[in-house]
Order: structure tokens, then C-alpha cells, then sequence
């Protein structure tokens, strides 16, 4: 059995109204993505933004990984340049698979806003489904988990960092070309 | 005896392709059989595994197998089935151990394969010797380079041989310099609906739907010195334009290349690939000593395609190596790894690893696009009528070019030659009565460039 544990403790909670605008900020980002809207999405980013998906490692739990070139890797390791150029080349038009239209449903859950060493930078942990639905049965939902840094400015959130944990090793799905 | 005529499924002289070849689960069997079974399988290379005990676990076919590299230093491979009951005795991917414990009644066997302990096996057995119960091993496994490749093939011919001329171009990727190769990280691993085949034919050979499939992405995309240029690789942006000159498909049988032959297209792609190029040109004049100056100039540097029959591409340039594992005749799983010289700096490796992630990794902006075809190409045949439809891999047939290294080539990278030859090779394998004819005739050797 494991012992009792107090519940870890990321930060402190946020005040009650930043935890509403967090919320709100995460449906409508959602929202505006499930609507392909990719320059309002880049909008809600920080410029410095640093947005990473790492392979889960099937490893036994004690793993020595000595010498090996096998090493963490990433499925997405993408700056404010490289997610304009992912959003741009949904924007071509001339994305086949993307026509008829895909249609994405993002369902954002358990959300929880901390204070971080920074007054004005949360660190925003959630729970996520992307649905996607393609062609006739094309299908497919994933479900992860995120760790996102929001900072507060001058005009409104904006997300400084996110990482997207997906728990499946091997992705049964053509691409996981989206955004999450 | 099989009961399809493959010498019908193949037209080689209509460079035809029976739509049923993707389909058929009769035709999956024998394929494990006649090419899975027999063939070098590309299993992994040294640099993950350079420390005694280190081990990875991969495919051959559908055979799950572990590679490992034993106490005394020596890889073997194995598969991953437990002789009691056959459980698998390793869940892990990758790591370093003394020993796989079977979790089903704890049977443990060392790094070696040997069967090192039983519960209670004085207490339970009379009957039970060990020497006898070790791990099963793949026939023969065999390096080349830094590259594990295995072989349930007992006989027949050797890794050397069967790599054959195939080895003057790989090693523009494993011997640019004496440190060699290494893979980087770990895989991106997908399974696609899609026919095994299709995947390898299009990385090795399809140089004429990438700008057209991936016209998205290639609007966005880098390309060498002229920002967003209107021709990538020689290729017009939306397909229209073309210029064959100076690019090449090749055939040396079974394998093949395709290559850009210019000395720096392969960083096209890049969105920065100042630092790639500057390394480039710092290292070429080494490589021309080493390789000659066909390989240094030429294809060092170049956007070359290398398809090792069946299942290994290596894809210098983008700099990853790719290995298409077999679910079934309607599904795959594609294994993307990065891989640079070991002498690379770390600032190139990381714009390589990221560049392979961004373009063909499990969310790459090019490797996305290709799912639908593949799974159409497969699964479309459910209908009979559709399954009685033949492919056409006609482009450029006949036509030759002057080329001083090995093989035959034919002009352009726009060019079906390589797709011709992996199915001529397919169709070999699958006739193949015993593992001695999975190889072609011998041709005329012709002399080759530079050594
Ligand atoms: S099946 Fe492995 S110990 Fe019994
Ligand atoms: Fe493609």
C-alpha cells in the first residue's frame, strides 16, 4: 500500500478570478483551433514560446541507460517560428488531407492554476481529448495531459511554454498533425 | 509451393503491379516466409548498444525479436519468447540488464541467451536441462559498419555478400569518416493502415509525388539559399517545372538509390542550414580523400535515397533511417530514427534531430500526408473489381544515363526505377526456392568509380 500522501503540491493556487480567466483562456483556445482560426491561436502565444511533445520511453522502471544513443526524443520540439510555418502550411490550401475538411473537437479538463516564482507566470496543468474525424470513419481521439506556462500581460494571457505528454508509444493514427 | 503465380502478380516489361499484392493475406503468409524469414534485416546499430548487457528490442517481420550485446561482448539476437510457455521475456524497449526474468513463472536468462535459472528447478524437475532451453537465436547476426543485421536464414549468402555493390553508397553515410555513423535518440514509431510495401517503394523512389502529395508543406518550407524558392530538389513547387540534370535513380539490385548528386540538396528542406552545409564543406575535402571523388563530391551531401531490400531506408540529406515493420498485409509501423556522422557537432545534431521531428517525424509536416494514399492503395482492393486493377510504375522506362559508380542508372529523381526494381526484386524473392536464388544473377561487374 502506498503511504498516505498529501495531495503534491504544484504551487500555490491562484486567486479564484486568474483561475476563471485561465479557464476561460484555455476553452477559447480550444475553440479557436477546433475552428482552424491559426493567427488568432498564434495571438494568445508568447513569442518566446517553447512547445515540446517527448516520446513516452518504455524503459523498465530502473532503467541504466549507460552508454546508449538512446535518448529522450521529441515529437514536437517547435518555436514561435516553426508553429507559424505548421499553421502557414494549414493555410496553403493545398493540404490534401485536410480536404473535405478535418474536424477536430478539443475537450480541455481538470484544469489546475499555481502561482510560479514570477508574479505574473502560472503554471496550468490539464487534461485533454482531441477528437478527430475524417473522410467517412476516419476516427481517432487522444488523450494527454499538458503542463503550460501562461503569463499575464498587457493584453490578456499568453502561453509561454507548453508540454503535451501523450501516453501511446507507438501513434496508431496517419499523423499527428495537429495542434493540441 | 505457393498457389500464386508471382512471375503474373509482377509484369517487370509493362512494369505492372497486380493491386493484389497489397491484399492478400496469402500473400502476407508467403511474404513472411519468402522474404522475412530469409532475407538481412536491418536490427540496429552499435551506437545504442555499445556496452555489454545494453539491448534493444525490434521486428523482423512480425517476429518480435531482442538484440543484445552480451557479456563477453558479442550481439546476438533473439527471439523474445520464453521455451517454457512462450511468454515474452522482455517488455522493455531499450535498456541494460544481466537478465531477462520471464514474468510468467520466472524463468531468467542471461544476457547471452542461455537459460540461467529456474524456480525451484531441483525441487520440481527431473527432467530439465538448460543447456537445452536458452533463448532461441536468430540464425546469424552480422555487422557491417556499425549497422546489426540479422538473418533466420541458416545458409545462403553472407551480410558482405548481400549487401554487395550496395556497399560503395552506404558507405558515404557509415565510413565518412573512421568514427562512422551513429542513430540518435529513440524512434518515432507509427502504425499506418497501409501495406508494408508502399511506404518502402515511396521513401526509396517516388521522387515525383513530393511536390505534388506535399504541396502544402512545400510552400512553407526552407530551401537552400533562396528562401522560399519556387523549385525544391528541381522540382517546381506545384509540380510544374522539371530538370532531370545531374539527378539519378539507380538499381543494384536488390537495392537501390536515388540521389540528387549535386553535393548539398540534401539540407534543402532546412530551414537553417547554414551550420549542416559549413560542416559539410569543412569535412568534404577528408571524405574526397576517403571515398574518392565521386562519393565526396557527388553524393556526399546530396538528397540520397538508399533502399536496402527489404525494409532499411537510409536517407542522407534529411539524415534519418527508416525501417517499415510488417502488422499484417493492411498495416505497418514505421520506425524514423536521426542519424549523423559521430564527429558532427552537437549544434548540427540537434538542427538534425529536430529537422527529422519536423518533416518525418510522428508529427512531421511532410511524413503526414502520405497516410491516405497508402491506406487507398490497400484497402480499396476489399472491392473485388478494384482488386483485379493493376499499378503502373512506367516513368523514364529505358531511359539510361552515364553514371561512374555501380549499378544502372537512369536520369531524374522523377523517375520510377527504383519502385521497378524493388518489385522485380520483390517478385525474385517470393519465387525464390531456397534462400540461394533470393539474390540476382550475377551481371557483368562493371568498374567502378574510385573504388
Ligand atoms: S512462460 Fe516463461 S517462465 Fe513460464
Ligand atoms: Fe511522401
Amino acid at each position: 500500500m502506498a503511504k498516505k500522501q498529501k495531495i503534491a503540491a504544484v504551487g500555490k493556487d491562484t486567486d479564484m478570478e486568474t483561475a476563471y480567466r485561465i479557464e476561460r483562456f484555455l476553452a477559447a483556445e480550444a475553440r479557436v483551433l477546433d475552428e482552424e482560426r491559426y493567427d488568432d491561436w498564434l495571438a494568445m502565444l508568447d513569442e518566446s514560446i517553447v512547445y515540446k511533445m517527448p516520446i513516452p520511453m518504455n524503459t523498465y522502471r530502473r532503467n541504466r541507460p549507460g552508454k546508449s544513443s538512446i535518448c529522450e526524443t521529441m515529437i514536437y520540439d517547435e518555436n514561435f517560428e516553426k508553429l507559424k510555418q505548421r499553421a502557414a502550411r494549414e493555410d496553403t490550401g493545398m493540404v490534401w488531407l485536410n480536404d473535405p475538411a478535418t474536424h477536430h473537437i478539443r475537450t480541455v479538463t481538470n484544469i489546475e492554476s499555481f502561482c510560479t516564482d514570477e508574479a505574473s507566470v502560472y503554471d496550468v496543468r490539464s487534461k485533454f481529448t482531441l477528437l478527430r474525424s475524417r473522410r467517412d470513419k476516419d476516427h481517432i481521439s487522444h488523450t494527454g495531459t499538458r503542463k503550460d506556462l501562461l503569463r499575464d500581460t498587457g493584453d490578456g494571457l499568453k502561453l509561454v511554454s507548453r508540454t503535451v505528454f501523450l501516453p501511446e508509444r507507438v501513434i496508431v493514427d496517419k499523423n499527428l498533425n495537429m495542434f493540441f | 509451393m505457393s498457389k500464386f503465380d508471382y512471375n503474373k502478380l509482377i509484369d517487370n516489361d509493362a512494369a505492372l503491379q497486380s493491386r493484389s499484392i497489397f491484399w492478400e493475406p496469402e500473400i502476407y503468409q508467403d511474404e513472411l516466409k519468402q522474404i522475412f524469414n530469409r532475407c538481412w534485416l536491418f536490427l540496429g546499430h552499435d551506437s545504442q548498444i555499445p556496452e555489454a548487457g545494453d539491448f534493444l528490442r525490434t521486428y523482423m517481420g512480425e517476429d518480435d525479436v531482442i538484440v543484445v550485446r552480451g557479456e563477453d561482448g558479442e550481439v546476438r539476437a533473439f527471439l523474445n519468447a520464453c521455451t517454457h510457455r512462450g511468454n515474452k521475456v522482455c517488455h522493455a524497449e531499450w535498456g541494460k540488464t544481466k537478465a531477462f526474468t520471464c514474468s510468467y513463472h520466472g524463468w531468467a536468462y542471461d544476457n547471452m541467451g542461455e537459460l540461467a535459472a529456474v524456480p525451484l528447478e531441483e525441487a520440481i524437475y527431473d527432467n530439465l536441462d538448460r543447456s537445452k532451453l536458452g533463448l532461441v537465436p536468430v540464425a546469424r547476426v552480422q555487422n557491417y559498419k556499425g549497422m546489426i543485421f540479422g538473418t533466420f536464414a541458416e545458409e545462403g549468402p553472407d551480410l558482405v555478400e548481400y549487401l554487395g555493390d550496395m556497399a560503395y553508397y552506404l558507405d558515404v553515410v557509415l565510413d565518412a569518416s573512421p568514427e562512422g555513423m551513429e542513430l540518435i535518440g529513440t524512434p518515432f514509431r507509427v502504425e499506418i493502415p497501409g501495406n508494408w510495401k508502399l511506404p518502402v517503394e515511396n521513401a526509396i523512389g517516388d521522387g515525383y509525388h513530393v511536390a505534388w502529395a506535399h504541396a502544402g508543406a512545400m510552400r512553407v518550407v526552407g530551401t537552400i539559399g533562396q528562401g522560399r524558392g519556387e523549385s525544391v530538389l528541381g522540382i517546381g513547387k506545384d509540380n510544374t517545372g522539371f530538370d532531370d540534370s545531374g539527378q539519378m535513380q539507380v538499381a543494384i539490385p536488390p537495392h537501390t538509390v536515388l540521389s540528387t548528386l549535386d553535393g548539398q540538396s540534401g539540407y534543402a528542406l532546412y530551414d537553417n542550414p547554414g551550420p549542416c552545409i559549413e560542416y559539410l564543406e569543412q569535412v568534404r575535402p577528408s571524405v574526397v580523400e576517403r571515398l574518392g571523388d565521386v562519393r565526396g563530391n557527388q553524393l556526399l551531401g546530396s538528397e540520397t535515397h538508399m533502399g536496402v531490400f527489404p525494409n532499411l531506408q537510409i536517407i542522407q540529406g534529411l539524415n534519418l533511417l527508416r525501417v517499415i515493420h510488417p502488422k499484417g498485409p493492411g498495416a505497418f509501423e514505421v520506425a524514423t530514427y536521426s542519424m549523423a556522422d559521430k564527429n558532427t557537432p552537437d549544434e548540427v545534431k540537434d538542427i538534425i534531430v529536430k529537422h527529422v521531428g519536423q518533416t518525418f517525424g510522428t508529427a512531421g509536416i511532410l511524413e503526414g500526408d502520405d497516410g491516405d494514399f497508402t491506406e487507398a492503395i490497400t484497402h480499396s482492393p476489399n472491392g473485388y473489381a478494384t482488386r483485379q486493377m493493376k499499378g503502373w510504375l512506367g516513368m523514364a522506362q529505358g531511359r539510361k544515363m552515364d553514371w561512374e559508380g555501380p549499378g544502372e542508372a537512369s536520369p531524374g529523381i522523377v523517375n520510377e526505377l527504383c519502385q521497378r526494381e524493388f518489385y522485380a526484386q520483390w517478385q525474385r524473392t517470393m519465387l525464390a526456392e531456397s534462400v540461394n536464388e533470393i539474390l540476382p544473377k550475377k551481371l557483368a561487374k562493371k568498374e567502378s568509380a574510385n573504388g
